[in-house]
């Protein structure tokens, strides 16, 4: 047994009730498909409605001469089916713009279901604007919208992928319009990026460290290289500029000759491939701990050498001519050559060898500023065990470095490019770099210098091995 | 191997096909007799009859109407619009009938016909005759659209698009009608898919997507270029609906640039399609953004100004340069 | 004659037949040469042409007649009720002409072929099609859900016109397969194209006249003249009667009274044979009323005055079949109240059929658009199955 009601459907144009003018049935009484059961009237006309449904009137619910809202169940009718079924609410009429009344089903009148009559269908609905929620309660794959004008965050926006993103071999660096745009102004050769995006795309971010240089010195390589005063010949100069000899000019030019025809040097050179350091950078970048502070592929160089000299602690050391002693260090202090604007600097890190990868890259980044400003200090300046240089933020491979006075070991980093390498039997393309390390021979053999290099260029080759050695 | 010309490669390829298949007839103005205004369906008449070469009384949408009668019989007729802008009394019959019949019919109706039509400027001619409406049609879905540009293709694809069970729009470049171009008749060449592109000149430092008459234009500008130093990689997109976008991205992705020329109107043309689409499927490979090189967007000119309003190579090279300024 | 001058015709110009021409509305309706067999009290008339194509009808046929009017005007009023109860979007009502369509649908051998508008439900029962496959096109569940050739009976149509080409293409088709004129009757095959008033000034319908004559193709052009295209009277479309027209194009045209069955089946049934037989094409313009709207959400009180149809409900198909039947004992009470019963128990299953049909699958509006794979369309349904997947909800 099963009771249906039969809702009041809309009878016109913006209005919302109707009365009820004459009942054709009664409680009780039985009735057909279509038949006329009521007759309603409306602003303008009197309309006659058929019943839906079939059946026994159960009640009327509503009374003659009521007044009765749009959607309000009229009848019931019990269809001796099973099942009730509940009255369903008309949703709201949707209204055109015509004052005319216009009676309910012809053209610009309501139509059934909240619609507006047309010729030629069921007519034009109200929607709702609202967004259809969606599965795991997240916005799907909405990228984090990012001002470019800000500070590039650590962490990538979540970008969706298009279907074919070719694999990193295929020779052309990937990178979207102005990231292209942005190498190009800052001198960045975009095939010499590592790309921290899916599939090797080169971001914003990735650009911008890498100008501010790959295995950057201690300071930013390009801004500061200008900032250099290199002589300048203006069109209508003399032929020749004489400048005096003096300040740090001359104390570097000292240091040189004392240190060059003192120390009998030696340059050892290995090619590394550095691919696993670079990824590890890529990984720091966005870790955490690292959040804050900058990494580059020096930090890495800086960490192995620090290493390398615990393992070979003969290198760590001093020619101590005067008192016919070899000085073996039981510290690293790690020297950083530095092109500052007063002239060639070599500022130490104290105890680098007890510095956290963290700490060691907060030294550096002081390091770096201090020397930028010019502000670093003769007390930073002295003491050194080891030194690196930096000569891969202009480009260039490797050199035969002279040794900062006092040490016994010096390491030139070069630039780290992407060469065809042999990997497993195949040539694939990998970010490679070549170290040259000068020593004193005085007090470094050839085995001790090459071991060294050697455990250097392990690190580099898999940091990995820093936990073996660590 | 033999010369042959664009027009007579199509005329053989239609024997070859109504040779095969018993069902396949021609209707179309003047093709009898008189073997078509640009001698197309020449011979044709005389060996196959007047019932399946049939000249029709001229009203288009009717060459359409009962063409379409025909394939719901059984038949694949081939239908000869006389020139491009004839076929828009047409217009109703294929958007409204020949694209939504299968679909409508829930797949149990199948129209196998192709409609054939010379496209394209640079023949001197009065109004209407002169058109590239392609884009419209392509534009349709349940239509399929392709362009020939050579003899070869021209002989291969006639027959892949009669035998296709799909509507086929086939547009003929109708100022090379009459240029020759190698043709082995007797091959046993498997032709190339109906509805792929193909690299009809490799090259490095750009992609020029292009079809139909303009690919003759194209090739003569890569030529040029070379002499320039510039390494132009030449498509001929072959297929407009479907598009063979794969081939294109390939390219691109090894080229960084992409340029696309046509003869219809650059503005809202098969150009617009492929440098959105390309920009999104290549956006990390892009050197440059898509440039389009197309006529401008007005009615095709007066005869006396149409090598004014067609992109010829000067413009097509114009182009490729502004493209690899970035 | 100065040279100003220019020189008349040899031949005057007959004022007298451009008059006859343009002849003001008949008396008669339907004018003196509309084909009635059956006059609407229910009385039979005889034709010197067309009588004798009813000679081999049998009582069982007449009776046959009355039940396919009564049925398929039952499925009318239950498709318009539906559509008022929202379950159509809209219902082109058939009420009026009836016997038209069933008339020459009955006339129609299994191998003819018929090509409808969107009105001709009489002619899709005849053709033994599921009621309930109409409503499909007008619920929105589908553009036609019937298989044209099980039952020679196209997809609706809904550009007007554009069929009479699909028609006359079709007939020339069977013309190519040798099936006309060969005297077996089994094998000669026709086609019907069927049209309304309005249609007649469509271009194509003009050219498909054309095309038939120069072609000679087996198609009967069937044209059902209601006086209405929604508010346009068939004034506006032809200014001369439309079975006229045919006379231009260069075949015979015929006007019956369309609210007379066996009228129209002798007309319909002449015609098709004759293009069976390699005579070529002929137009029969059945003159009818549209009893109802154009279609359901049409008001026709907007442009035509209620006592036309009045007028018209006295010409009704099924009424004076009904008193035929009745005076001429080929039909008894018991027969017409089973006829009644059987009509309710269709309207059930019609309407229980409507309230059941389920909403299409949405993936597959991507199916059938081609024969062979396109990667577009195949792209794009991957791509739909993805998003709606990622709504919450059931899909």
């Amino acid at each position: 047994m099963a009771v249906r009601h039969f809702n009041l459907p809309d009878p016109g144009e913006g209005l919302v009730e109707a009365e009820i003018v004459t009942w054709k049935v009664k409680v009780g009484d039985a009735v057909k498909v279509n038949d006329i059961i009521i007759e309603i009237e409306t602003a303008k006309s009197l309309v006659e409605l058929p019943v839906p449904f079939a059946g026994t009137v159960t009640a009327l619910l509503a009374a003659e001469g009521e007044t009765v809202a749009v959607g309000t169940p009229i009848i019931s009718v019990d269809d001796g089916l099973g099942g009730d079924v509940a009255p369903v609410a008309v949703p709201p009429t949707a209204t055109s713009d015509d004052d005319e009344e216009i009676e309910a089903g012809k053209i610009g009148g309501a139509a059934p279901g909240g619609r507006v009559a047309v010729l030629v269908g069921y007519g034009p609905r109200v929607t709702e604007a609202k967004r259809r929620p969606r599965r795991g309660g997240a916005a799907a794959a909405a990228p984090v919208v990012q001002s470019r004008l800000s500070e590039p965050v650590a962490a990538e926006p979540v970008v969706v992928q298009p279907a074919s993103v070719p694999p990193t071999g295929s020779g052309r660096a990937l990178a979207k319009p102005p990231v292209r745009k942005l190498a190009k102004d800052l001198g960045v050769d975009l095939s010499q990026v590592a790309g921290s995006g899916e599939g090797g795309i080169v971001t914003r971010t990735d650009v911008q460290g890498h100008a501010a240089g790959v295995g950057a010195a201690a300071a930013d390589g390009g801004a500061l290289l200008a900032e250099y005063a290199a002589p300048v010949f203006a069109a209508t100069a003399e032929r020749e500029m004489r400048i005096p000899i003096k300040g740090v000019r001359k104390v570097t030019a000292q240091a040189m000759v004392s240190s060059a025809f003192t120390a009998p040097h030696v340059t050892e050179f290995v090619t590394v491939d550095v691919t696993r350091t670079m990824r590890l950078v890529d990984r720091l970048r966005t870790d955490r701990e690292f959040r804050d502070v900058k990494v580059s592929p020096l930090l890495v160089v800086a960490k192995a050498l620090v290493l390398a000299s615990r393992r070979n602690p003969g290198i760590n050391a001093t020619w101590d001519e005067a008192a016919q002693e070899i000085v073996v260090k039981n510290y690293v202090n790690l020297g950083i050559a530095a092109a500052t604007p007063r002239g060639l600097m070599v500022p130490n890190i104290k105890d680098a060898d007890q510095m956290s990868l963290r700490q060691l890259a907060e030294a550096m980044a002081d390091l770096v500023s201090t020397a930028r400003e010019g502000k670093t200090q003769p007390a930073a300046m002295s003491g050194g065990s080891i030194t690196i240089t930096n000569v891969g933020v202009f480009g260039v491979d490797s050199g035969t470095p002279i040794l900062n006075s006092g040490e016994a070991a010096i390491l030139c980093f070069g630039a780290v490019r992407r060469m065809p390498w042999v990997v497993k039997g195949k040539i694939k393309a990998r970010w490679v770099t070549q170290l040259g390390l000068s020593f004193d021979h005085r007090l470094v053999d050839g085995d001790l210098g090459s071991r060294f290099l050697a455990d250097v260029a392990a690190i580099l080759h898999d940091p990995s091995q820093a936990l073996v050695w660590g | 191997m033999s010369k042959i010309t664009i027009g007579k490669a199509i005329n053989a390829g239609m024997r070859r096909a109504m040779e095969r298949d018993p069902k396949v007839v021609i209707m179309g103005e003047d093709i009898g007799k008189l073997g078509g205004v640009f001698r197309v369906t020449e011979n044709l008449q005389k060996d196959f009859g007047e019932d399946r070469i049939i000249d029709t009384p001229l009203a288009e949408s009717g060459i359409v109407g009962t063409a379409i009668g025909m394939a719901l019989r059984g038949y694949r007729p081939i239908v000869e619009i006389q020139f491009d802008g004839f076929v828009y009394p047409a217009f109703n019959q294929i958007v409204c009938q020949v694209a939504k019949m299968r679909p409508r019919s829930l797949g149990k109706i199948k129209l196998p016909m192709v409609i054939r039509i010379p496209v394209g400027g640079g023949i001197g001619a009065v109004e209407h005759h002169s058109e590239s409406n392609e884009a419209y049609f392509a534009h349709t879905a349940g239509l399929r659209v392709v362009a020939c540009s050579n003899p070869e293709d021209a002989y291969w694809m006639i027959q892949q698009a009669v035998e296709s069970d799909d509507p086929v729009i086939f547009y003929e470049p109708k100022r090379r009608y009459h240029e020759k171009g190698e043709l082995d008749l007797a091959g046993a060449a498997a032709p190339r898919p109906l509805f792929e592109a193909t690299i009809a000149r490799p090259g490095e430092h750009v992609t020029l997507a292009t079809y139909g008459p303009m690919v003759k234009v194209c090739l003569d500008a890569a030529t040029v270029a070379a002499e320039e130093g510039k390494s132009i990689e030449v498509i001929d997109l072959r297929s407009l609906s479907p598009l063979d976008l794969d081939t294109v991205a390939t390219s691109v992705e090894k080229t960084g640039r992409l340029v696309v020329a046509h003869e219809a109107s650059t503005f809202l043309g098969m150009g617009a399609e492929i440098a959105a689409s390309v920009s999104e499927r290549c956006f990390y490979h892009l050197e440059s953004p898509v440039i389009r090189v197309g006529g401008y967007n007005l009615p095709y000119p007066p005869s006396r100004l149409e090598e004014e309003f067609l992109p010829n190579l000067d413009r097509v090279l114009d182009g490729v340069d502004r493209a690899l300024a970035y | 004659m100065s040279d100003n001058e220019v020189a008349m015709p040899k031949e005057a110009v007959d004022a007298a037949a451009v008059a006859a021409l343009i002849a003001p509305v008949p008396e008669t309706v339907g004018g003196a040469e509309l084909v009635q067999l059956l006059t609407p009290e229910g009385e039979r008339v005889e034709h010197p042409e067309y009588s004798a194509y009813i000679a081999d009808l049998t009582d069982e046929d007449l009776r046959g007649f009355y039940r396919d009017q009564v049925l398929i005007r039952r499925v009318d009023a239950e498709a318009t009720a539906l559509q008022r109860q929202g379950e159509l979007g809209l219902w082109a009502s058939l009420l009026g002409q009836e016997a038209a369509q069933v008339g020459s649908g009955r006339a129609l051998r299994p191998q003819d072929y018929a090509f409808p508008t969107y009105r001709e439900h009489g002619v899709a029962w005849c053709r033994g099609v599921n009621p309930l496959n109409l409503l499909g096109m007008f619920r929105g569940v589908n553009h036609g859900g019937w298989d044209p050739n099980e039952n020679n009976f196209h997809l609706y149509t809904v550009v007007i016109g554009a069929q009479t080409l699909h028609a006359t293409g079709y007939a020339m088709g069977i013309q190519h397969d040798h099936a006309v004129g060969t005297g077996d009757p089994d094998r000669d095959a026709a086609v019907i194209a069927y049209f309304g008033d309005g249609a007649t000034a469509q271009g194509d319908v003009n050219e498909s006249f054309v095309y038939a004559a120069a072609m000679n193709a087996p198609v009967v052009f069937f044209c059902q003249n209601n006086q209405w295209a929604i508010s346009q009277p068939v004034e506006r479309q032809s200014r001369i009667p439309i079975y006229q027209r045919a006379r231009g194009f260069g075949f015979p045209g015929v006007r019956v009274d369309g609210n007379d069955v066996l009228a129209v089946y002798a007309v319909t049934k002449a015609a098709l044979d004759a293009a069976r037989s390699g005579q070529g094409p002929m137009l029969i313009e059945a003159y009818t009323y549209r009893m109802g709207a154009h279609t359901t959400s049409d008001d026709p009180t907007k442009y035509r005055v209620s006592a036309e149809v009045e007028v018209w409900k006295l010409r009704d198909p099924i009424a004076r079949l009904k008193a035929y039947l009745t005076s001429s004992a080929k039909a008894d009470k018991a027969f017409f109240e089973a006829v009644e019963g059987e009509a309710d128990e269709l309207a059930v299953t019609v309407r229980e059929g409507c309230l059941s049909m389920p909403d299409p699958e949405p993936l597959s509006m991507f199916d059938h658009i081609y024969v062979e794979d396109h990667p577009l369309v195949e792209a794009e349904r991957a791509g739909f199955a993805a998003y709606s997947a990622s709504f919450e909800g059931d899909h």
